[in-house]
């Protein structure tokens, strides 16, 4: 069984590199987008994605907040993890987790696990199966 | 005392159409190179000028936008680096068949799939969203 598919949405390529290299590293498949339309062009492809992490403020017209809500409407049980340096939470606003830029890999890794899960858990699930 | 063994090369694939780059970057990776995905020439320039890694090759579509057109580009990357291999490609196929070149030259000289399924790949991605 493959290993879970996240969407990385990040404006800034090395944040974005980083980031998808770190988790790909950790065993998960990543898809990288640079803006939130990038990310909805994906998202419309049919490639199969289990998560999104997206940066907010990103230009064009479609922001974190935006995909968010598309992504939402689209597969309303995919969690989003939005990070910002610019944190707020708001009830109406339908991320499932946010985290305050800086963050650490780790953390981020953390909150994924919490969501989907480990690469490690579903190989081992798919092989007891 | 053991060889030891190199890194794994470093490419940069650079394409506006991001389910062309992230198809791209993806079968590259699984021939074992690290793979920056840059939208534009800017963010080509800042993976080559501010990026931890050695930089081995360019793939780029003719295309591309930005600061620099991507025959600017050519000129910019070669005076500053020019160790770096640069790869214009065209349309679709070109780009499935510069990247199957690239797989063969290394680092783990083994290809995932054909070039060809690349490329068809795209085109399913590509299709699907425009319907």
């Amino acid at each position: 069984m493959d290993a879970q598919t996240i969407l990385v949405v990040e404006d800034e390529i090395l944040i974005r590199f980083i980031l998808a290299d770190s988790l790909r590293d950790i065993g998960y498949q990543v898809l990288e987008a640079g803006d939130g339309a990038e990310g909805l062009n994906i998202l419309s492809s049919g490639q199969a994605v289990d998560l999104i992490v997206t940066d907010v403020r990103m230009p064009g017209e479609v922001d974190g907040m935006e995909l968010t809500r598309r992504s939402k409407l689209l597969v309303p049980g995919r969690p989003v993890i939005v990070c910002s340096a610019h944190l707020f939470k708001s009830e109406s606003f339908p991320a499932d987790e946010f985290l305050a830029k800086p963050y650490s890999i780790a953390a981020l890794a953390d909150v994924i696990a919490r969501l989907i899960g480990d690469p490690w858990q579903k190989s081992s699930q798919a092989h007891s199966a | 005392m053991a060889e030891e063994l190199p890194g794994p090369q470093c490419l940069i694939v650079a394409d506006a159409d991001v389910l062309i780059r992230n198809a791209l970057a993806e079968y590259l990776r699984h021939c074992g190179y690290k793979v920056f995905e840059a939208a534009t020439s800017d963010e080509v320039i800042i993976a080559l000028e501010e990026g931890a890694m050695k930089i081995d090759a360019l793939l780029a579509d003719v295309e591309l936008s930005g600061q620099f057109n991507v025959f600017e580009l050519r000129i910019w990357v070669r005076d500053r680096y020019p160790d770096v291999e640069i790869v214009l490609a065209g349309n679709i196929d070109s780009a499935a068949k510069a990247a199957g070149h690239l797989c063969d030259e290394g680092p783990h000289l083994q290809r995932p799939y054909d070039p060809e399924s690349v490329a068809a790949h795209i085109k399913r991605l590509l299709a699907a969203t425009r319907r």
